[in-house]
């Protein structure tokens, strides 16, 4: 009886090259033990995930943790005095200050105005978008543009828009009324023309999101609804919005998160004026810390800045993780 | 198992209702690229120009400044910012990309305790504001005296760009079907064999599609730009900014050359990736 | 209330996937649509319900032509292949939505779903959603969906082609029970023989976008009129042999030659007489149908056996020789492979078929009045 080679060799199989620490590969002392011990099975993981831990802890959870440490200084950047332990003092200034306050209120009309505004319109873009027609792609892609585009050259060009004389806004509305309009020149007028800004740059984003919902509705459905003789509404509501509901609360929990961040726009176009009117909290923040120093400050509302973000980072995660367990 | 739904017709009202929308969405795009032909008084003429006799001189005054005696002036730095955004960004998010897909690998395959938890972190550290670590890293920066280099910059959007590119990879990575690589290591190959001759061929497009969206969140950075580059290495949208400079008579004609330039790049790679657009704006956490 | 289609044709581009069919279904009958993967039957039954347009030919229901009428218009149920069930809805809400359309009130809406869950055993799972279901449990559904409204037909699309064995056999008896007690002509489209022979009251088995056979389960089974519909019904397959045929003899039998030389005298019937001699012909015999003796005779053919298979009940043997012949005995029966055999072709079951089409036309069936064509 012939010798029959093991169809299925231990050593090689899947399992234990899954990870499954080899006994093996412990390696004995020596100058094989530390390269041993980097190659094991069980190092792997870390191992491939160490560059990416080491560059992100350098520039981003490094910089965090000093800055969590400066704001419970006294530090001021331009002044060469020692800091002083403060404690929870500039939080509590902070938090307890008109101004910062107002700055949070301005910001969160810029959010949701603007996330609304991107709801409406990317919504109503997606319906558009729905259907096939002769150049459509083009079309999509000249719809996608305004998300392209830097921040800064849409804060330029729309600064352009609005200006008194020779924008275009102001003539559009010139013609209405005869007046020059000088939309920037209102606190109301100047935060409407940052939110119209940024909603037009991120509705399309928006879009996106509904039209990848829209898109997935299996077909088999819309034509059962034909038979049973579904009215267009009805349609809609028990078919369709099932479909894009959860990923319409992930755009907007994802524009809520990155609209919150505002700066550049804003930066641009009215540099936070008239006044404070359009001070978002990221200007805010920017402007005591570049230009009024008070670096302890800063990174104290900074932090709460963060713990906001922390919070709807985790709905976001969380959205995404019921939406893929739903998986319609 | 769903059948994908094709995409039905549309009829005619609706395709011009969709066209003349989506027209009319584009306008304010529209206006920027028309204003880089127009000349200096065309631009801010009252009422707005739409019929003009268009001109280059814009796209030629990004390159070259004007000069007094009619030839050709002296190059401006334009084309150095150019260069720079296209060097320190697709340098960058090359760095990310390669370390990223290590990183997501390891998560995808190599799943450790707490993995969920790692990966929010790191998409914590992509969307919280970037006003949080300024100022650290400024001043991290200058007591390196990482300001104003290369260096300095790379690193940090390579940092950028990391969490995204560890999201945006592992998505790709979790679509593959196991059992290709459970084949292979039957077959006797090494984990390095698996991951380079199985897991990343199956994923080449994919990461071309990263490697691209990376570019484009980083090719229109502003802050950190602003505050760490140097003269030597600044980026377009810094540049931009700078030329605006806050008055009124600003050469609009200019920076819509600029803009445009700026665009082109951005707008041709968005259209390759049209099928990954979904999965890239999202970092990876929808895929449809 | 019944179906007609004339010379109902569908093409896609340079495919026609429908090909000028004639098809007739009484009110009251169930009619299956039999056939291949890719031979038109399910887009003939789109044709029906609307769902796709019927380039040429006329659709009519209840003698009224519907060939302009949208699906909606139509009334008709239908229940597809992949249940279409509304996956945000519950299964009551699922049954109730046909009604809807109907302007019944609220109570009259429940009296029905409530009669319908009783009939399909649906009462504990009323408020669950269809990702909560069991597979047989959303068939049900989808079933009952169709059955909770007065259409003016039933159509259903592969019904159980998604189920596995064991409750694909328990779901066959409960949908024919069902289907008995509708008033309305029902097609159903399946790719399943064993589903169409228990279900329906006359199967029309289509291939390439025709209709190759219109007739009772037992006339298709027992005179398929073609070598298609020959081998397309009946598991295992029907045995299909080529062989010359040389000559006629007495008592309605006919002598022909095998593949490998040998002889067979078989009884042939009246069909017989149009053959001519010397034509080459398709013998066809069920596996079942071939009987192993002790003794060579005029109407055996002698094969060694290749391959056992016990299929529990029953074994299937498969015989030596090019015509691949296969027999299939009751399991007690001794076989052993290697083992030569004699195996007899019995009368009145072994089918001719001359250029494709069926010669030996045997005594059909009485047919129960009831569910006459």
């Amino acid at each position: 009886m012939a010798e029959v080679a093991p169809v299925l060799d231990p050593e090689k199989s899947a399992v234990a090259a899954r990870g499954a620490p080899s006994t093996g590969a412990g390696g004995g002392g020596g100058s094989g033990g530390f390269m041993d011990w980097l190659k094991a099975p069980e190092r792997r993981g870390p191992l491939l995930v160490a560059p990416a831990i080491i560059v992100l802890f350098v520039m981003n959870i490094f910089p965090l943790l000093w800055s969590f440490g400066l704001s419970f200084f006294n530090y001021r950047a331009n002044r060469m005095k020692e800091p002083d332990f403060v404690g929870f003092r500039n939080f509590e200034r902070v938090l307890t200050d008109e101004d910062v306050w107002e700055r949070f209120q301005t910001t969160a009309i810029i959010v949701g105005s603007s996330v609304l505004l991107q709801l409406i319109v990317g919504f109503l873009l997606a319906l558009l978008f729905a259907r096939q027609f002769p150049m459509r792609r083009i079309l999509m892609m000249l719809v996608l543009t305004p998300m392209m585009l830097s921040f800064v050259s849409v804060g330029v060009f729309f600064k352009l828009y609005y200006e008194p004389t020779f924008g275009l806004v102001s003539w559009v509305v010139n013609m209405f009324t005869d007046q020059p309009f000088a939309l920037l020149a209102t606190p109301e007028g100047a935060l409407a023309g940052i939110i119209l800004a940024d909603a037009w740059m991120w509705s399309p984003f928006v879009m996106l999101l509904v039209l990848a919902g829209l898109v997935s509705v299996p077909k088999y459905l819309y034509e059962a609804a034909e038979i049973d003789r579904a009215s267009t509404w009805r349609r809609f509501r028990t078919i369709t919005f099932p479909y894009i509901k959860s990923l319409l609360l992930l755009a907007v929990l994802f524009r809520t998160i990155e609209t919150f961040k505002i700066f550049d726009i804003i930066y641009i176009i009215t540099e936070g004026g008239p006044g404070t009117a359009t001070e978002s909290i990221a200007v805010n923040v920017y402007r005591v810390a570049f230009q009024n120093f008070r670096t302890s400050q800063s990174a104290a509302l900074g932090y709460i800045i963060l713990f906001i973000v922390i919070v709807l980072t985790n709905l976001y995660l969380y959205s995404v993780n019921r939406r893929q367990q739903e998986a319609i | 198992m769903a059948i994908r739904r094709d995409i039905g017709k549309a009829g005619w009202g609706q395709s011009a209702f969709a066209f003349a929308v989506g027209i009319v969405y584009f306008f304010p795009v529209l206006w920027i690229i028309l204003t880089a032909f127009k000349t200096r008084p065309d631009a801010l003429a009252t009422p707005p120009k739409l019929f003009f006799t268009p001109t280059l001189n814009n796209f030629r005054a990004v390159f070259f400044r004007q000069s007094s005696t009619g030839g050709e002036g002296q190059a401006t730095d334009f084309a150095l910012y150019f260069f720079n955004s296209i060097f320190v960004a697709g340098t960058a998010v090359l760095l990310a990309v390669i370390i990223g897909t290590l990183a997501a690998y390891a998560f995808s395959r190599h799943p450790l305790r707490g993995n969920d938890t790692y990966l929010f972190i790191i998409l914590t550290t992509r969307m919280m504001p970037p006003i949080i670590v300024i100022i650290p890293i400024f001043l991290m920066f200058r007591v390196t005296g990482l300001a104003g280099g290369y260096w300095g910059i790379l690193l940090l959007y390579t940092a950028f760009n990391i969490p995204f590119s560890i999201w945006l990879v592992k998505s790709f990575f979790d679509e593959l079907n196991p059992e290709i690589e459970d084949a292979a290591r039957m077959d006797g190959a090494t984990d390095w064999r698996v991951f380079f001759g199985v897991c990343i061929p199956q994923i080449v497009a994919g990461l071309a599609a990263t490697f691209v969206f990376g570019l484009i969140l980083t090719w229109n950075e502003f802050l950190f730009a602003l505050l760490l580059t140097g003269v030597e290495t600044r980026t377009v949208p810094v540049a931009m900014a700078r030329t605006l400079g806050g008055n009124v008579g600003a050469d609009y004609g200019l920076l819509a050359a600029i803009v445009t330039l700026f665009l082109i790049p951005i707008f041709f790679v968005t259209f390759l990736l049209q099928n990954q657009l979904l999965r890239g704006v999202t970092f990876g956490t929808v895929k449809k | 209330m019944s179906i007609e289609l004339r010379a109902a044709t569908k093409r896609y581009g340079a495919l026609t996937a429908v090909n000028a069919i004639d098809l007739d279904v009484a009110d009251g009958q169930v009619l299956c649509l039999l056939g291949p993967s890719g031979c038109g039957k399910t887009t003939t039954l789109r044709m029906i319900a609307g769902l796709e347009g019927a380039d040429e030919g006329t659709v009519s229901i209840g003698g009224r032509v519907v060939n302009e009428l949208s699906a909606r218009e139509r009334n008709v149920a239908m229940s597809f292949q992949f249940y279409a069930l509304y996956p945000s809805l519950t299964v009551a809400e699922n049954l109730a939505y046909p009604l809807h359309a109907e302007g019944l009130s609220s109570a009259r809406i429940r009296e029905r779903v409530g009669e319908v869950s009783q009939v399909l055993q649906l009462d504990g799972i009323l408020a669950r959603r269809p990702g909560q279901l069991a597979e047989g449990e959303k068939q049900r559904v989808a079933v009952g969906r169709s059955i909770v409204r007065d259409p003016t037909c039933f159509l259903f699309d592969e019904p159980l082609s998604r189920l596995d064995v064991q409750l694909r056999e328990k779901m066959r008896g409960e949908i024919k029970e069902v289907l008995q007690g509708l008033s309305r002509p029902t097609v159903i489209v399946t790719h399943d023989q064993l589903e169409a022979l228990t279900m329906a009251d006359r199967i029309a088995v289509m291939r390439d976008g025709r209709i190759e056979q219109v007739d009772t389960p037992h006339e298709v089974f027992a005179n398929p009129a073609n070598l298609f519909v020959a081998g397309f019904i009946g598991t295992p397959q029907m045995n299909l042999l080529e062989a010359v045929y040389d000559r006629a003899l007495d008592g309605g039998r006919g002598r022909f030659t095998m593949e490998g030389g040998q002889t067979l005298s078989i009884e042939i019937g009246a069909g017989i007489d149009s053959l001519p001699a010397g034509a080459t012909v398709t013998l066809g015999i069920r596996p079942r149908n071939l009987k192993i003796v002790a003794e060579a005779g005029e109407d055996c053919l002698s094969f060694s056996i290749d391959l056992i298979e016990p299929m529990g009940a029953e074994t299937l043997a498969h015989l030596s020789g090019g015509a691949g012949l296969r027999l299939v005995t009751d399991w007690r029966h001794p076989l052993a492979e290697g083992e030569q055999v004699h195996v007899c072709f019995p009368p009145g079951v072994t089918h001719v078929f001359f250029e494709e089409k069926l010669m030996t036309a045997r005594h059909r069936m009485p047919v129960d009045e009831e569910h006459a064509a």
